[in-house]
């Protein structure tokens, strides 16, 4: 058995009084390809923000290989859903992927050196992007602007990536190329995906939960019908959109 | 022309332009790209409290700009980190409670207030020799800053969740943002006044992002701009024997307009 790497014990993040997860429970190991798929307004965003210390937990624990998000979140690579920054701001793709960087410069007075422009121009490349170097992060469709935030995540070298809805933005081809991309990443690194949309769940998934404020986990990558209703609180229609190798059971008829 | 220069005030009137121009240019950046105008305006009506606490106690009237500027920054920045407090009804109290907070010492300081329209409204051709000196230290300190902490500052200005998860002190970051902010403010009310403060802190700026993507080149750019327009408006204010302060927010203005102009005109062609 490989060795835990995020565990989540008992988590209870309330807001403003009302409860966004409770008692959730969520063991990740190494090398797992982890989804969890639930409605908007779920949680997903909220365990992944606690995951890396945005937000401090009302109860339970959150160990990373051992330690606390705070000590361990160089070990963490993030791309966030809402991109919290201006579009308009005047920084090139390799300026801003160079900012993954951050974290593992120590002190006051940060400089990039040799390590980190190589680690930038890999990330880069891993993303099919390396021509968009110098490129103002003004001009960028919404894919290229996608595959540079992957790309500022894996420049810090992380051994675990936390995914927040990555295909929110990107039409349907950029979306297969973008899987692809995440299949040949899980064998460097732990990934941890969210989103709300059942359909986008790959083949390489290894293992599926459901989050709707409480976490149904299942420890294998096959989502049953049970995980879902209890997730959205009504039957879901498992249609897989032409995605081979689905891993959904058959679907039962209820009244 | 050339024979003003031979006068000591008029020299003093240059220096100070040309020190307003370095601390504007490369504080005006950070101001328009993160989107900080409204909270600069509050700043800098916050000062206005300020001149006039100092009037009252008799002290220097820039050492209560100071005191209130740099209080007002650090403030409105806390209450939004910690209260979660919208910002811009933050910045409206804080431009009308200084704007107040002026008025009543004023009015309660015996006697008439000399140069209170100056503070207002600028006049940088009356800016005594000590406060040049002041200038140089602060435009010193707003360059030494900066570049020490170049990289952290552009990104935790440009995506501060990111910054936070890549361990940066993101609230102290910016909190010294806030404060150059206010320092730099201080340095252009001799210049321009407190009321027309913001326009010089952010046209160059406004201006050198059309043109640019870098933020060092913005941040050059922005002060040669800077230049320009206080030389040219203390030269036209001079020539002609009209207000300086707003001799260059109009020249400035005129310069981001025509600039506007231009870029639209080639992006149509």
């Amino acid at each position: 058995m490989k060795a835990p790497v995020i565990e989540v014990k008992d988590l209870v993040v309330r807001y403003n009084g009302q409860p966004i997860l409770e008692g959730v429970n969520l063991t990740v190991y190494e090398g797992d390809f982890y989804a969890i798929i639930g409605p908007n307004g779920g949680g997903k965003t909220t365990l992944l923000r606690a995951i890396l210390g945005l937000i401090r937990p009302d109860q339970g624990e959150i160990r990373i290989k051992g330690g606390s998000p705070l000590e361990m979140r160089d070990l963490l690579g993030y791309v966030p859903q809402y991109r919290t920054f201006d579009f308009r701001f005047p920084i090139t793709v390799m300026e801003m992927v160079l900012t993954g960087r951050l974290g593992k410069i120590r002190g006051i007075a940060r400089r990039y050196g040799r390590q980190d422009y190589r680690a930038a121009e890999e990330a880069l490349a891993t993303m099919g992007i390396s021509a968009l170097a110098g490129r103002e992060v003004d001009g960028l469709s919404g894919g290229e602007l996608q595959r540079a935030i992957i790309a500022r995540a894996l420049a810090g070298e992380p051994e675990i990536l936390l995914l927040d809805e990555p295909t929110v933005y990107v039409d349907v081809p950029t979306e297969t190329q973008f899987y692809e991309i995440l299949d040949r990443l899980r064998r460097r690194m732990t990934i941890l995906l969210v989103t709300h949309d059942i359909g986008v769940i790959a083949a390489c998934v290894n293992k599926v939960a459901c989050l709707n404020r409480r976490l149904y986990t299942h420890d294998s990558n096959e989502i049953t019908e049970d995980m879902l209703q209890a997730a959205y609180h009504c039957p879901v229609d498992l249609i897989a959109h032409g995605v081979p190798h689905r891993v959904f059971r058959e679907h039962e008829d209820r009244d | 022309m050339l024979s003003v220069l031979g006068y000591e005030f008029f020299r003093n009137a240059l220096i100070a332009g040309l020190l307003a121009s370095i601390a504007c240019g490369v504080i005006g950046t950070y101001v328009v790209v993160k989107r900080m105008v409204a909270i600069s305006g509050g700043i800098s009506h916050a000062a206005f409290g300020g001149i006039g606490l100092g009037y009252y106690l008799g002290i220097d009237p820039i050492a209560g700009a100071v005191l209130f500027t740099v209080g007002a920054a650090l403030g409105m920045g806390m209450l939004q980190f910690r209260a979660r407090q919208q910002i811009d009804t933050l910045i409206g109290a804080v431009w009308a409670a200084g704007m107040a907070i002026g008025v009543l010492f004023v009015s309660i300081t015996p006697g008439f207030a000399p140069d209170l329209f100056s503070y207002l409204f600028g006049n940088i051709l009356l800016v005594p020799a000590g406060d040049i000196r002041l200038m140089a230290l602060l435009a010193a300190v707003i360059l030494l800053v900066v570049a020490v902490l170049y990289q952290e500052l552009l990104a935790a200005t440009f995506d501060e969740e990111y910054a936070a998860i890549m361990n940066l002190p993101v609230e102290r970051l910016v909190l010294l943002l806030l404060a150059l902010i206010a320092l730099t403010v201080v340095m252009l009310i001799r210049v321009v006044g407190i009321i027309l403060v913001i326009a010089l802190l952010t046209l160059p700026a406004a201006i050198s992002r059309q043109y640019t993507s870098r933020l060092k080149a913005m941040m050059l750019i922005s002060v040669f701009l800077g230049i320009a327009f206080t030389m040219g408006g203390i030269w036209l204010s001079y020539l002609l024997d009209i207000p300086s302060g707003a001799t260059i927010i109009l020249i400035g203005s005129a310069a981001y307009a025509a600039s506007l102009v231009h870029t639209h005109m080639g992006r149509i062609r």
